[in-house]
C-alpha cells in the first residue's frame, strides 16, 4: 500500500520508523509534517545512531501492532560512530530471524540504507519510501 | 562462565502450552554475557511468545523479571510472594539456575528455556568457546594454561598427535591445535622442559560415577 493509499486508509497500515537523527538535524520539526498528514498511522523514533537499535525495540514495535517497521541508517561508510549502521543491520537481521520463527514474514522489518549525495529531510526520505507499493498486509496480530 | 543457548521456539511453546500465566525469569550473570538469558533476552522471548499467542488466538499472560544471579538463594528470594501467582515459571537460567529455582519453589512448575552447553570464555564479541570440562583434576600448570582435555580434539596429555596443519587441528580445521599453543607458550615462558614429563590420565572419578559433586566449606557457612 503506497503513500496515497495510506493517506486514504489511515487506519489500515501502521508504520514505525526508527531512524538515525544524524540524517536530518532538524528531524524534530520535519517529521511532524508526515505525522500531521498520516496521524497515528505513522510513528517516528529518532536514534542518536542507528546502532543504538536493539532487537527488543523492533519486537516491541511489532507487538504493539506495527504492520511494517523501517530502520533507516546512514550511508555505508558514513556512520559518525564508524560501525553503528553495520551493527544495526546485524541486529535487524537477527530480529527478522526471530519473527520468522513465530511465523511472521521477515519483510515486516526492513532496513533502508540511505544513499550518499543530496541531503533529504526525514519526511522527504520516508515519503519516498512510502511511495513504493508496500508488500505487507495488515499484521495477523490485529486480525485476532 | 557457563554458556547456554535458547531452545527452539516450538519446544518452548510446547512446554508452556498448558499454562495461562507464565513468569519468565532471566539471569544477569553467565547467560546474560552469552546473550541467551539476560534481561534483553527475557524481553525478546516474552515479546515473541506474546506475539505468537496473539496470532493464534491463545490467551496467555506473560510477565518478566531478571535476577542478578539465578543460582543463589539470596537472589531467588526476590521471587518469594510473586512465584505463586503464576502457573509456571520459564527460566532463562542455566541448568543450575533452573534447579535452584525448583529447589526454592518445589510446588511450582519450573521449565527450562535454555540448553546449557559448556564452560567457556568470551573470545570475541558474539563468540564463546569452550575451554574447561570441570574435570576436578586441573593440570593447567603443566600445559601453560591450555587445557588439553577440552581444547585438544583427541584429549591428548602427552604431546601433539602430529596431524595438525598450519597450526590447525586435523579433526576440525577451525580449531587451533591445542598442543601447538601449549608448546608455543611453554617456550615463551621458559618451561619447555615440562614436555619431557609423562602425565597420567585425568582422574575422572572426581567428576563421574559418584552422583552430583559438592563442595562444603565450614568457614563459609552461617
Amino acid at each position: 500500500m503506497g503513500l496515497d493509499a495510506m493517506t486514504q486508509n489511515k487506519n489500515e497500515l501502521n508504520i514505525v520508523v526508527f531512524f538515525c537523527e544524524q540524517l536530518d538535524l532538524n528531524q524534530d520539526k520535519n517529521r511532524r509534517v508526515l505525522e500531521k498528514e498520516l496521524g497515528t498511522s505513522i510513528k517516528f523514533f529518532p536514534l542518536p545512531c542507528s546502532g543504538r537499535i536493539e532487537p527488543l525495540h523492533l519486537m516491541r514495535a511489532i507487538e504493539a501492532g506495527a504492520d511494517k517497521v523501517f530502520l533507516i541508517t546512514c550511508p555505508e561508510g558514513a556512520c559518525r560512530y564508524r560501525e553503528g549502521n553495520l551493527r544495526a543491520e546485524k541486529r535487524l537481521a537477527f530480529t527478522q530471524g526471530l519473527i520468522e520463527e513465530i511465523g511472521l514474514e521477515k519483510k515486516r522489518l526492513e532496513l533502508i540504507r540511505s544513499k550518499g549525495g543530496a541531503e533529504m529531510t526525514i519526511h522527504e526520505r520516508v515519503k519516498e519510501i512510502l511511495k513504493r507499493e508496500e508488500n505487507v498486509n495488515t499484521s495477523p496480530l490485529k486480525l485476532q | 562462565m557457563i554458556t547456554a543457548e535458547r531452545k527452539p521456539l516450538p519446544e518452548i511453546k510446547e512446554m508452556i502450552a498448558p499454562y495461562r500465566k507464565v513468569l519468565l525469569v532471566g539471569c544477569g550473570s553467565c547467560v546474560a554475557e552469552c546473550a541467551s538469558g539476560g534481561e534483553k533476552e527475557v524481553g525478546l522471548l516474552a515479546s515473541a511468545l506474546r506475539i505468537d499467542a496473539k496470532m493464534h488466538g491463545h490467551i496467555i499472560d506473560i510477565k518478566e523479571i531478571t535476577l542478578d544471579r539465578q543460582c543463589v538463594y539470596e537472589f531467588i528470594d526476590q521471587l518469594t510472594g510473586i512465584a505463586g501467582q503464576f502457573d509456571a515459571i520459564l527460566s532463562l537460567g542455566c541448568g543450575a539456575g533452573v534447579q535452584a529455582l525448583a529447589d526454592t519453589f518445589p510446588g511450582i512448575i519450573i521449565l527450562p528455556a535454555l540448553n546449557t552447553t559448556f564452560i567457556g570464555q568470551t573470545k570475541d564479541a558474539g563468540l564463546w568457546i569452550e575451554n574447561c570440562r570441570a574435570c576436578g583434576d586441573c593440570k593447567l600448570s603443566y600445559f601453560a594454561a591450555v587445557c588439553p582435555i577440552t581444547r585438544c580434539a583427541k584429549g591428548l596429555f602427552n604431546g601433539p598427535c602430529g596431524g595438525s596443519q598450519n597450526g590447525k587441528c586435523e579433526v576440525d580445521a577451525d580449531v587451533p591445535c591445542a598442543w601447538q599453543l601449549i608448546i608455543e607458550r611453554l617456550e615463551k615462558t621458559g618451561r619447555l622442559e615440562l614436555l619431557q614429563n609423562i602425565y597420567q590420565p585425568v582422574d575422572w572419578s572426581r567428576q563421574l560415577g559418584k552422583g552430583p559433586r559438592k563442595i562444603h566449606r565450614e568457614d563459609q557457612s552461617a
